[in-house]
């Protein structure tokens, strides 16, 4: 069913992308840095948007238009967003991550259409609407990307949510190619040796698996030097998050949700270092000069879970509105946080460490402790608990945590009923209620103080 | 007919014998373990009339109401007369269950928890066993001591034969002269009884004719039938089960292991279960396997009845639907909530079905 | 006056209906009221009705359908309102094809075979508000007839887009809209198109064969009608009473087994 490699295809493929796509998106990316104004942005609340995003966004675009040519030029393996991809970035494999391009369906207000395909097929309401939205893109091959390439393998592992798990068995018999799994036990207190082995056994044998599609041997040269490259990024990625602990803070976490699709989908590339070296370059300004990314900050308030990705800038606006700028999200911390387990002289050994960490693999308690530690390391005000409900792993949990920050820390923190990809689970007018009722609590609280 | 005690005198009795009681939640793990320990494992798959409300102050209303009955239940005082309470990690209801217990509610009860791997390679069969020792090494920490030498085995050979009379149950379910009500009361009577009682039961019943064939034969899946009126009301709808594949039923249907190691062995057996989406088996394989149940009994058309958010079950509906309307088997899913009656909707939805297959 | 051959009714969340039969199938007397919190009170009404039309009725097969189904005891079957409709309707119209049937608490996609057999069908998930109850509701709130609503919808010129799904949800946008100053029209239609979209994407699932039907109290609304034509690009199809297409089937059922 998979379709091999071809000189034809190697060569549309750089054609497409190295030379026709790289300059249409480069002068694409410099009629974006010189725009200063966004429509809908409200510069009265918000400072300016971070300059780099046009350059971020010209690296995503290139990414996607890899996809849309990589079928006969490289062997394509879609995954999960939590997956151990560096052995097949060491292989050459194009990645592509469908959580990522549902999010991008979410952001372009793209999902209610797509998920729709699948939701006439059978698929129910009730499931994750990534899920959905990428089941609906594949049966319907709409997508805001032009085409996604087809599989060559699939990827999936559990260490974000079982959720993947089911996804992917469809994928699989739809698209009839390997499923490899990689089974991450939840870590209800603490990693067991058994556990650690289980990874890393499961890692030492997907080697061969992917080398078989792949049509080559893995590089261990290659793989460590792709594992230091996570490591780097995810290291660079973790520092422009902690610049957040500066008073203004220059970026919000929507920002950070914004600018997290490289280390997500683009891990294990030198690009993305030189992308967030660029981004801490240009935040280290903002803070030389004071500014702050919301323009008069009074709160400092946490944001737990999955964004709403189709009210990214709606959300960043209401809470400026209030003078409030969200500065820090645990889902955008979990991409950095990790980088200390990576070790490219152990590379399979770390990585089993690593990927059965990821804050989502852990229980509800020691999320509470995250959240708490963020708390005090970036002087927060408040707690914004997003209710998703197309995250079980994520959300639930979040009414004990809720009541632990309200009840014994004095800390307001309110649970926002949404979903991360679906607006028909969301109304705005509900959503501004309660954020309302929730920032005259913190100015009551303040008030108290 | 058997006369079944309830689940209250059954842990009444095994407690005054000295024995302790395990609250167990759904799908899977290992009887013989605890009954090795002494605990007798009761399983509790959302008691429908526990006060809902109580479980709603600790999982969203988006959490399945299995588990969002089980929190309220055990907050009821439901399971004050268990010494412990198993949470099996068998989907991410569950792990929030688990993890919420373990770090919020803090039970006056222990709680384990017990990750069942998602595949059935060596490297899954390997990580059981050890996960199995894990849990044995925590009960026996817990208790104080490991089980007298032998207990392990003897309660492993119970099982095993109270399994395999279970499989001569569903064998044998046309000779039994029983209505799938009675049927499914003794099937799920394993989920509290003592294994000793179950295979009693089990000799008791006498072989008949064959039942009379009157009903519209269906196939029911899904994880667990509640209420036990659904039954009632598929006899009165003029249909009736002639196999199933529920998760409390023939998908738990092990066989009997073959190592001399207690733990491969215990591994062995909870592997031999038939394909299951929260195990992680090919939509294909179970696909396969439904169409081999619709062969060897005949029925016309599959009934997929679900409790509302149930992921590991959703996902795989459609492409089920597909690969057996193919083969000329109807499938029909219906979805309901764990109340104490079925609701008007969900009851109009079933006899539609049956109307239109029969 | 034709013999009476058969009678079904049909007790529905919104209304009541019963429906007499000659020999050949024909619709020859029918009642409709609101139904009646008392049903057993008013399947007795019904009946009494009937016999003082036709005279004794202890030998007239009576089949009864609709949620209440169940309540009526005199009723020597009793089928669901699923293969009721789809009965009813192909005998009037006379052939197999799609049809959609949208009640008070359930909205429902039936594929009729030959002979009125129901090949599959599909029904609307709890929490979309995808039936008539949810329509009657925000006619309510928006003070517009019941009646006037279709019309009103479509005369709008432009629509706003209702995009939950859930009812609560929904009622809050409209709510929003409606505080934010905007006119009952394009609201009213943008719900419309809401409602239509749920009921395509029932129709989807289980595959559309032509052409496509209508029944239920909800057909009376033209604008359902004309957005079911323009999201599925079919000629919508119209049985002479809509309403009554679940009491008829019952009596054709009755007739058949009578």
């Amino acid at each position: 069913m998979t379709e091999s490699i071809t000189i034809r295809g190697k060569l549309r493929y750089q054609l497409a992308v190295n030379v026709a796509g790289r300059l249409t998106l480069a002068f694409r990316r410099r009629r974006n840095e010189r725009k200063t104004a966004r429509p809908g942005w409200s510069r009265d609340v918000l400072a300016p948007p971070l300059k780099l995003s046009a350059r971020m966004k010209e690296l995503m675009s290139r990414h996607y238009l890899g996809g849309r040519y990589a079928n006969g030029a490289k062997k394509v393996a879609w995954v999960t967003s939590g997956a151990p991809i560096e052995i097949l970035k060491a292989l050459g494999f194009y990645i592509l991550y469908p959580e990522n391009h549902a999010a991008l369906c979410g952001a372009r207000r793209k999902t209610v259409e797509i998920a729709s395909e699948a939701e006439n097929a059978g698929y129910s309401r009730d499931i994750c609407s990534y899920a959905r939205t990428d089941i609906g893109a594949v049966l319907s091959g709409k997508t805001p990307v032009g085409r996604l390439p087809r599989p060559d393998v699939l990827l999936a592992c559990t260490n974000i949510c079982q959720t993947v798990l089911y996804w992917y068995r469809v994928l699989a018999d739809y698209f009839k190619v390997p499923l490899i799994l990689i089974d991450t036990p939840f870590i209800y207190e603490e990693a067991h040796a058994h556990d650690v082995a289980y990874v890393k056994r499961q890692l030492e044998d997907m080697i061969p698996a992917a080398e078989k599609i792949a049509g080559k041997k893995l590089s261990f040269k290659r793989l460590k030097e792709v594992v230091r490259f996570s490591r780097e990024a995810s290291f660079l990625w973790l520092e422009v998050l902690d610049r957040a602990k500066h008073r203004p803070s220059p970026i919000t976490a929507f920002d950070g949700f914004i600018h997290m699709a490289p280390i997500v989908d683009l891990r294990g590339e030198p690009v993305v270092i030189d992308l967030y070296r660029q981004l801490l370059k240009e935040i280290d300004v903002r803070i030389s000069k004071g500014i702050g990314a919301v323009k008069h900050e009074k709160k400092r308030l946490l944001w737990d879970n999955l964004p709403i990705w189709f009210k990214l800038r709606k959300m960043a606006q209401t809470f400026a509105g209030y003078g409030a700028n969200v500065v820090a999200a645990t889902y955008t911390y979990a991409w950095g946080e990790l980088a200390p387990m990576m070790d490219e002289t152990r590379p399979l050994e770390s990585a089993a460490q690593t990927y059965l960490h990821p804050l989502l693999n852990q229980g509800t308690g020691h999320k509470l402790e995250s959240m708490q530690k963020m708390v005090r390391e970036f002087s927060l005000d408040g707690v914004v608990l997003h209710s998703d409900r197309s995250c079980k792993p994520y959300s639930l949990g979040q009414i004990d945590q809720r009541d632990y920050f309200v009840n014994h820390a004095g800390i307001p923190a309110l649970l926002l009923e949404a979903d991360h990809n679906d607006p028909r689970s969301y109304s705005d007018q509900q959503a501004e209620n309660r954020i309302a009722a929730f920032m005259e609590i913190l100015e009551d609280s303040s008030n108290a103080d | 007919m058997i006369d079944l005690p309830s689940r209250k005198k059954v842990i009444r009795e095994f407690q005054k014998k000295g024995g302790k009681i395990a609250a167990v939640l759904p799908i899977r793990y290992p009887r013989e373990l605890f009954r090795a320990f002494g605990f007798l494992p009761v399983e509790v798959w959302g008691p429908p009339h526990a006060d809902v409300t109580l479980g709603g102050s600790h999982l969203q209303s988006y959490t399945c109401d299995i588990v969002r009955n089980a929190v309220s239940f055990l907050l009821s005082g439901g399971l004050d007369r268990t010494d412990l309470i198993l949470v099996p990690h068998t989907c991410d209801s569950l792990q929030g269950m688990g993890s919420v217990l373990l770090d919020f509610v803090h039970p006056k009860q222990k709680v384990l928890t017990l990750y069942h791997p998602r595949g059935v390679r060596k490297a899954d069969f390997d990580f059981l066993t050890e996960e199995l020792k894990r849990l044995c090494g925590e009960l026996s920490d817990w208790t104080g001591g490991e089980p007298p030498p032998g207990a392990f085995w003897e309660a492993i050979y119970r099982e095993e034969t109270a399994d395999r009379a279970l499989a001569r149950l569903y064998r044998d379910r046309e000779l039994l002269g029983l209505s799938d009500r009675e049927f499914y009361r003794i099937v799920r009577s394993r989920e509290f009884l003592p294994a000793e009682d179950f295979i009693e039961n089990e000799k008791k019943l006498a072989r008949r004719e064959k039942r009379s064939t009157s009903g519209v034969p269906i196939l029911l899946s899904g994880i667990v039938p509640e209420p036990m009126d659904l039954f009632d009301e598929i006899e009165t709808m003029g249909a009736r089960v002639v196999a199933d594949d529920l998760a409390c039923g023939t998908r738990r249907l092990y066989k009997s292991g073959h190592s001399e190691d207690p733990f491969v062995r215990m591994a062995e057996r909870l592997f031999s279960a038939p394909p299951d989406p929260t195990r992680g088996s090919p939509i294909s394989e179970r696909a396969d396997h439904l169409k081999n149940l619709i062969r060897k009994s005949g029925a016309k058309g599959v009934l997929i009845y679900d409790v509302k958010f149930c992921e590991p079950e959703l996902f795989d509906v459609p492409l089920l639907r597909k690969k057996l309307e193919a083969e000329g088997t109807p499938v029909n899913y219906v979805e309901f909530e764990m109340g104490k009656i079925l609701s008007q909707q969900t009851l109009t939805r079933i006899e539609a079905f049956i109307e239109m297959i029969g | 006056m034709k013999a009476l051959a058969a009678l079904g009714i049909d007790v529905g969340s919104s209304t009541c209906k019963i429906v007499g039969v000659d020999e050949s199938g024909e619709l020859i007397w029918h009642l409709l009221e609101q139904a009646d919190p008392r049903a057993e009170d008013q399947v007795q009404r019904f009946l009494k009705a009937a016999e003082q039309k036709f005279g004794p009725l202890k030998a007239v097969p009576f089949v009864a359908t609709g949620y209440g189904r169940k309540l009526v005891k005199d009723a020597a079957k009793n089928i669901t309102e699923i293969s009721c409709h789809a009965k009813g309707v192909y005998h009037e119209l006379q052939k197999p094809g799609t049809l959609v049937d949208i009640g008070g608490q359930d909205s429902k996609v039936i594929v009729i075979g030959a002979g009125g057999r129901v090949v599959d069908f599909a029904m609307n998930d709890k929490c979309a508000a995808g039936t008539g109850r949810f329509l009657e509701n925000t006619a309510g709130r928006l003070h517009v007839p019941l009646e006037a609503l279709g019309k009103t919808a479509l005369s709008a010129d432009r629509e706003e887009t209702i995009s939950s799904t859930c009812t609560v949800f929904a009622e809050s946008e409209i709510i929003s809209l409606v505080a934010h100053g905007v006119a009952v029209e394009p609201i009213l239609k943008g719900l419309h198109r809401s409602l239509v979209s749920r009921i395509v994407a029932m129709i989807r699932s289980v595959g559309l064969v032509s052409p496509l039907m209508l029944s239920g109290g909800v057909a009376r609304n033209e604008a359902m009608r004309k957005l079911l034509e323009e999201e599925t690009g079919e000629k919508v199809h119209l049985p002479q009473y809509p309403q009554l297409m679940g009491a008829y089937g019952a009596a054709l059922i009755g007739l058949k087994n009578g």
